[in-house]
């Protein structure tokens, strides 16, 4: 028998029982439409929080006041009031060569008020480099000047969801809205960053000189920022960058060698790295629960496939009878084992990227198929039907054909 | 293990020439049946000699014992053995796909399909073993048989499951057969039909009788 007669007489085989074959291969169906889906939800999500954390700066490193070590990082705000604006300029005087740029940042909040609209949003104060810091730029009408920032300025540029829920989407540069009371004038308009994987929208949010959020919202209690924001020039100077950060904040801070560090230097590349690496670990989880319910697939396959030897005696009786080989059984019962989760497995594989792309849609979740998974799910499900199904084939083969012909 | 050994055969000596039609009768347990599963290579002997078409068969392993009945025998049962849910002509046409000489396609369904309209069954090639009778059934088995052109053609009550008007039909096959030179030898214990055959032999206890 060649290998095309082989597989047409096992797929002969298993149309004759389509219920128990549909059946039989539920476990593999299930098992890699599992994988695939898991896989493809997981890779979506990976590569948009990728693409979202590379759209956060170029290269950028963050400064907050307080140590991560010490109860964490309370969003940067307030609490610590230890950084200054000074230690990120004297950082960029003293290393030229790896700081591209660099801003100051406050944070402070409130409720804006147009017309009758009014929108509870964050307000930031940062310096005009921080277009260049956060590859953030306006997408209509222009950013502050130094001299809105020397100035101590009223004005301000805002985010999309800002344009859409305070100004009813109309065009609000020129106009005026009102902080606590206080005048601001919109001079431009942000261009549109999403949602973070996080849910929070990065739209919402009004851009102001520096100095007029520390002196007009914030009423100018202390001198200090609430973070420092860096663009490195290249991935390859980070670690160096947060080397020499650390140093000349903790000489500027005059800690002592024992003393911990009273700031947190932050990363992106590396919450990029913790991101990936939770998504991969969610990944592997998810496929050690899938091969164990492949498994599951295959011991149902074995079982099948024995219970189908034992039903078929008297075939294999008659088989051998006219001259089918121990081997040509073999192959028979193998082939069959194998076209049945291969089956299983494309239809699983179907399944699991039609199930990926449904919930993907319902959910507004970024779906990714990646090849090598279907890839691997396909050879995958071949394997578990070869590796199951050769013992019962075995068994198979090595019945004596007087006896099953005998047997009722 | 506290078994008792059983001498199902005991110095059997036979010579079947070509073209001969051979019955073997005897009582139920004399060893007719394992007698006939030696001389198809389904089963082999302690001990003796067997030499089946100028082959010596002793000492040969399962494949190549599958080789020679497949080639070199024909089989048919009591009760038919076809694979259910298949089709008469795909049932003729099994014995082929086991054999890597046989043609392929096209003239492998010819082959079957002759065969078919020879045990005139012509218009049934496509019907399933379920919605044949009996006598179409074994008809069908024996198609399957000839499908190799075997020297051999071996059936054991082969009338043991039909009535007696689909017996005379098979046997008066099996004589047309053997007149145009095929040789049979058939296992029975009915005097009627083993009267078909040309030559009788008669076995008690696993021994021929003189
Ligand atoms: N597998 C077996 N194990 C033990 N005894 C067997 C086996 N097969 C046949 N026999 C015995 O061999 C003798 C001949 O059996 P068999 O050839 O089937 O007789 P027949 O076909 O003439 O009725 C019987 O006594 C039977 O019980
Ligand atoms: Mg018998």
């Amino acid at each position: 028998m060649n290998g095309m007669m082989i597989f047409k007489v096992a797929l002969r085989a298993l149309l004759r029982n389509k219920v128990r074959s549909i059946l039989t291969a539920l476990g593999i169906i299930v098992g890699i439409a599992a994988v695939i889906a898991v896989v493809a939800i997981g890779e979506g999500a990976s590569t948009s929080m990728k693409a979202q954390i590379s759209s956060m700066g170029d290269n950028m490193l963050i400064v907050f006041g307080g140590s991560m070590k010490k109860g964490g990082v309370h969003g940067g705000s307030g609490g610590f009031q230890t950084l200054m604006s000074e230690d990120g300029e004297a950082m960029s005087r003293d290393y030229p060569e790896l700081i591209k740029a660099y801003t100051p940042l406050v944070r402070s909040g409130g409720q804006a008020i147009y017309q009758e609209n009014n929108w509870a949003t964050q307000i930031q104060g940062v310096t005009p480099t921080f277009v260049a810091v956060r590859k953030w730029d306006v997408a209509s009408g222009v950013f502050f000047t130094d001299a809105d920032l020397r100035a101590g300025a009223r004005v301000c540029v805002v985010g999309q969801t800002i344009v859409d829920s305070l100004f009813n989407g109309q065009d609000p540069i020129g106009e005026t809205f009102r902080v606590r009371n206080i005048p601001f004038k919109v001079l431009g308009v942000l261009s549109k960053k999403g949602t973070t994987s996080m849910g929070q929208d990065q739209d919402d949010i009004i851009i102001m000189p520096l100095t007029t959020v520390k002196r007009v919202l914030r009423r100018g209690s202390f001198n200090n920022v609430d973070q420092l924001l860096f663009s490195i020039y290249d991935m390859g100077q980070m670690a160096e960058a947060k080397r020499a950060m650390s140093d000349l904040l903790r000489q500027r801070h005059r800690l002592g060698p024992t003393v911990e560090d009273d700031f947190t230097i932050i990363d992106m590349t590396e919450i990029s790295d913790m991101l990936t690496s939770v998504s991969s670990m969610m990944t592997i989880l998810m496929a050690v629960v899938a091969s164990i319910s492949l498994l599951v697939g295959g011991i149902g396959i074995m079982n099948i496939m024995l219970v189908s030897v034992t039903e078929r005696t008297r075939e294999i009786g008659l088989r051998m009878a006219i001259g089918a080989a121990p081997v040509a059984i073999l192959l028979q019962f193998l082939t069959e084992a194998a076209v049945l989760s291969t089956l299983g497995g494309v239809l699983g594989i179907l399944l699991g990227v039609g199930g990926a792309y449904t919930v993907g849609d319902l959910n507004k979740w970024p779906i990714y198929v990646t090849p090598i998974s279907v890839v691997i799910s396909f050879g995958f499900s071949a394997f578990v039907g070869i590796f199951f199904g050769f013992y019962p084939a075995l068994r198979a083969s090595r019945l004596n054909p007087i006896d099953c012909l005998r047997y009722e | 293990m506290g078994q008792e050994d059983v001498w199902a055969l005991n110095g059997v000596t036979l010579q079947v020439k070509k073209g001969e039609f051979v019955a073997i009768m005897g009582h139920s347990g004399s060893g007719k049946s394992t007698l006939l599963n030696v001389l198809g290579c389904l089963d082999v002997p302690t001990s003796g000699r067997y030499i089946l078409d100028g082959t010596p068969v002793a000492g040969m392993n399962r494949a190549a014992l599958a080789r020679v009945r497949n080639q070199k025998i024909g089989f048919v049962f009591q009760s038919f053995n076809l694979l259910s849910r298949t089709t008469a002509r795909e049932n003729v046409e099994l014995p082929m796909l086991y054999n890597p000489t046989a043609p392929r396609g096209k003239a492998l369904h010819d082959r079957a399909e002759y065969l078919l309209e020879h045990v005139g069954l012509g218009d049934r090639m496509l019907h399933t073993p379920g919605q044949l009778s009996g006598g179409q059934q074994q008809r069908v088995a024996i198609a399957r048989a000839l499908m190799n052109n075997p020297p051999l053609l071996l059936a054991d009550e082969p009338t043991g499951n039909l009535d007696s008007h689909a017996s005379q039909e098979i046997m008066h096959y099996f004589r047309k057969l053997n007149e145009q030179g095929q040789t049979i030898v058939m296992v029975t214990h009915e005097t009627d039909i083993a009267a078909y055959a040309k030559r009788k032999i008669v076995m008690r206890d696993g021994k021929v009788l003189p």
